[in-house]
């Protein structure tokens, strides 16, 4: 009885062109992942701002040693008096010298600085009241005070978090552009040395579909195993990282690795379908063109 | 089944290789095409098996003008004819069984269903023995037969031969002209191009001449 092969054996595929796409291919997913751990932190660190500063405010009393004292206490009485704020608290000098201490390298000697009184404020979420509106009744009880509800802050730290986020999904869009490209490449180089087999195959009869169909097994696998090699990399390297205290407390990403397995799985794929969809416009337009 | 009218063609922008080609074969027949080399013989051939569409004229196969079909039409005509060519166009990483079970594989035939069919088309070009022999282990004469058998297999309703006796010495000629008059009898309709004017006079069967691109004599003797 005579051996007759599946369709996988009619192309003539070389295994070094293979082997140049699986490096191709593993490099692109190594960096698609830290790309994608970027754009998923800035996403995460963007939340992490916006929340945190959220449903809280400050006010600043400028006013001398002597007079700071009965100040705060007529902002506390107005604020306390004000619609949509739940509480407000001032801060002790201890709890005012913490919040410098980043700023001078060591805790600042107050009574030598002129530092302001701080009160902190925590509003009532389902009604925050208008800014202008508390600065307006702080002003009209002349007590010197600088109300700020962190949104200018706020809309910036986004803004900032969310440029970052973008050039990193780009980044991921230009990395899957890169495997398409070097696939096009691959595929069509590849069809120029099987022009004969290929010949053979649209003689018999192949549409060009059933001529696609064989390259795009052969790319989804080179894709599958490529993205699975360099994701696997990546992720490696990612946990490597996790494991430094010191990364784990800026990234907050690397705090959920319960959803790895799935951007795992979902690179792979992504690998593999970025080759298959390129094979196979590689394919189909060659096929048009050769007439 | 097949019909030029007024046929014109040429590749690219160079001069007509065709021209005003009228030609007429009814199913089931089994006509020559002759003329010397460069009158046009493989460029008519590769009209019909719509690897090219002429510039002027109409050709109607099976009823339909070539020019109107679309790619995956003339993929599915390309199924109900088989050609053989002089350089037999066998892929050289498959075996002959391989090579012969092409048309099926194609066409979306399973394995298993077509297995008994190759077996039984190789061992009618003689060639039973030589089933996972690859093209280059075989002889000229051999390579030959597994191209026929490939051309056959699917049970096409054209087979086209583009000089196929023309790498072969004179016995083994005689053999594989023999295996296309047989598919003939099968009712095939069989076009056989060729130079060797000598060998298709024996057949006493209707001949094309060609010359210049285009038919000086038809349905009859060689002019």
């Amino acid at each position: 009885m005579s051996t007759i092969r599946s369709k996988g054996a009619l192309i003539p595929f070389q295994a070094s062109s293979g082997g140049l796409m699986l490096v191709i291919v593993a490099a692109m997913a190594f960096l698609a992942c830290f790309a994608l751990a970027g754009a998923l932190t800035t996403t995460r660190i963007a939340a992490t701002w916006t929340d945190g500063l959220a449903g809280a405010a400050t006010v600043r009393i400028d006013a001398t040693e002597d007079d700071r004292a009965r100040r705060i206490s007529l902002v506390l009485d107005i604020l306390r008096d004000t619609e949509g704020i739940a509480d407000a608290r001032a801060l002790s000098e201890r709890d005012v010298a913490d919040l410098l201490t980043p700023w001078f390298g060591g805790a600042p000697d107050l009574g030598e600085l002129p530092a302001p009184g701080i009160v902190a404020v925590v509003l009532d979420p389902e009604n925050e009241p208008d800014p202008s509106v508390v600065q307006a009744r702080l002003d009209g009880a002349s007590a010197g005070a600088i109300y700020d509800d962190h949104g200018r802050w706020r809309g910036r730290a986004a803004q900032a978090a969310r440029a970052i986020g973008s050039l990193s999904w780009w980044a991921l869009g230009l990395t899957a552009a890169a495997i398409a490209g070097a696939v096009f490449l691959v595929v069509s180089i590849a069809m120029v040395a099987h022009k004969g087999t290929i010949e053979a195959l649209r003689l018999a009869g192949a549409e060009d579909r059933f001529v696609a169909n064989l390259y795009q097994k052969r790319f989804f696998w080179l894709g599958a195993l490529g993205g699975l090699i360099g994701s696997g990399l990546a992720f490696g390297a990612l946990i490597g990282l996790d494991t430094l205290a010191s990364v784990r407390a800026a990234l907050p990403m690397l705090d959920a690795p319960y959803y790895w397995p799935f951007v795992w799985a979902g690179v792979v794929l992504a690998c593999a379908l970025v080759a298959v969809l390129a094979a196979r416009l590689a394919v189909l337009t060659t096929l048009r063109r050769r007439g | 089944m097949i019909q030029f009218e007024n046929v014109g063609f040429r590749y690219n922008r160079g001069p007509e290789v065709l021209q005003n080609v009228n030609l007429e074969i009814p199913a089931g027949s089994f006509q020559f095409i002759t003329g010397e080399s460069g009158a046009g013989k493989s460029s008519l051939l590769r009209l019909l098996y719509l690897d090219a569409m002429p510039g002027s004229g109409r050709i109607s196969l099976f009823g339909r003008d070539v020019t109107t079909l679309t790619r995956d039409e003339i993929a599915w005509f390309r199924r109900r004819i088989g050609v053989v060519f002089q350089d037999f166009r066998l892929l050289d990483h498959l075996n002959a069984a391989e090579n012969v079970a092409l048309p099926l594989t194609v066409a979306g035939v399973r394995e298993s269903a077509y297995r008994d069919n190759v077996t039984e088309m190789l061992q009618w070009v003689g060639l039973g023995d030589k089933m996972d022999v690859r093209p280059p282990e075989l002889s000229g004469g051999e390579k030959q037969r597994v191209a026929i058998a490939r051309a056959v297999v699917a049970s096409p309703d054209i087979i086209l031969a583009d000089e196929p006796t023309g790498s072969v010495d004179p016995a083994m000629a005689e053999r594989i002209m023999a295996l296309f008059v047989e598919m003939n009898r099968l009712g095939k309709t069989v076009l056989f191009a060729s130079h060797d004017l000598a060998m298709i006079e024996q057949y006493k069967l209707p001949i094309n001449t060609l010359r210049g691109g285009t038919v000086v004599s038809g349905m009859g003797r060689a002019a």
